[in-house]
């Protein structure tokens, strides 16, 4: 298969998964949409290289994340925390029951967008689904290391998304 | 609300439509490339408009006591000139492999930042210097060696601020090289530390 086909083929798959990504960097909309389009611009130039060595999956979110981190390394955010610091936002907005479809992805945005890597890369493939061990071949950590995190993200969500309405 | 569900409703989170083509793609690709060839042309036409400069210079014979001393300068525009051939036109290739794991990835980024950081002094500001320190042994010379007394201190003032401006401009620029690779150094070391855990 050619760079083109692997590339519209990568597309097809994992299109919706790579703007979940870019929204995940970015929170303005201008800025989203050109961070899609360098994510798509460096995974059609990256095909050129691609040979098989890991999955596709891992591949396309190899490529997506190192650009998207790239383009925050240039952009010098000095604010972004780990799962340790993470300041929660109080839930007073969700006191009355369970949250909305909206402002439940809005909160998960809010929460990985003050992440630094790669803890922040770690909870968008978490939230993807994508088990420890793929986890692990994007990232570059051990799977000791992801399991840890995990745990984190779990004991982090579950605080924001079951009792945090109750707080 | 539970763990899957919560996973769910981030994988069906609604989207907005962006359309990228394969043209889309060509057509970024054509604009790096240009980008690239502009920003190598621009280092170019720096260091020839100073060579061009010196050699009209030494040409009209304008500043004979200063023909080797701007000899030895366009000498080291030239080898500038080779190093940014050999040192930036290899950047037209992605800096990272697009495809490596993310830390990896950083991690190179940041050695090859650093890398750049610390020899670029080396190459860059370094060349320059044997020209410059002859140049002003030249004056200091003359400068010394005038008759007028009274003209004489008005040019040691000169002489001595124009000393004093570029050991503050080349120790600014040094300090700036040296703090950003001592800062990347400490992301190497995180980086480091991450890959061990």
């Amino acid at each position: 298969m050619g760079q083109d086909e692997q590339y519209k083929s990568a597309v097809g798959e994992f299109g919706p998964a790579l703007q979940r990504l870019a929204k995940s960097y970015e929170r303005d909309a201008d800025l989203v949409r050109d961070l899609v389009q360098e994510i798509h611009f460096a995974l059609w130039r990256s095909f050129s290289t691609y040979s098989g060595q890991c999955s596709l999956r891992t591949w396309v979110y190899r490529v997506a994340h190192n650009t998207a981190v790239s383009q925050r390394l240039r952009r010098r955010r000095p604010d972004l925390v780990s799962l340790d610091d993470i300041a929660e936002p109080s839930s007073r907005d969700d006191a009355e029951g369970a949250i909305g479809h909206a402002q439940a992805i809005a909160k998960l945005q809010g929460l990985i967008l003050k992440l630094k890597a790669p803890d922040n890369q770690v909870m968008q493939l978490y939230l993807e689904d994508l088990d420890a061990g793929e986890i692990g071949d994007i990232t570059g950590l051990s799977s000791g290391a992801v399991a840890t995190r995990i745990h984190r993200i779990k004991a982090l969500l579950a605080r924001q998304f079951d009792e945090g309405g109750r707080r | 609300m539970s763990e899957p569900d919560i996973k769910t409703r981030w994988q069906t989170q609604p989207m907005e439509d962006i359309a990228v083509s394969l043209f889309d793609l060509q057509a970024r690709a054509r604009s790096f490339r240009a980008r690239v060839r502009a920003r190598n042309v621009a280092l170019i036409l720096y260091s020839l408009a100073n060579i061009a400069a010196g050699g009209a210079l030494i040409w009209y014979g304008y500043f004979p006591s200063m023909r080797y001393p701007m000899l030895l300068m366009i000498a080291a525009h030239l080898f500038v000139l080779w190093q940014v051939a050999i040192r930036v036109s290899l950047r037209d290739q992605p800096a990272g492999l697009p495809g490596q794991a993310l830390i990896d990835f950083l991690k190179g980024e940041s050695e090859r930042q650093r890398d750049a950081l610390s020899a670029a002094w080396l190459w860059y500001i370094f060349p320059f210097m044997p020209a410059f320190l002859w140049e002003l042994g030249i004056w200091a010379n003359a400068i010394l060696s005038h008759p007028d007394g009274a003209a004489k201190t008005g040019n040691i003032r000169l002489f001595a601020l124009v000393v004093v401006a570029a050991i503050l401009f080349w120790g600014a620029v040094w300090l700036f090289f040296a703090r950003g690779a001592k800062r990347l150094k400490g992301q190497i070391d995180a980086l480091d530390r991450l890959r061990g855990e």
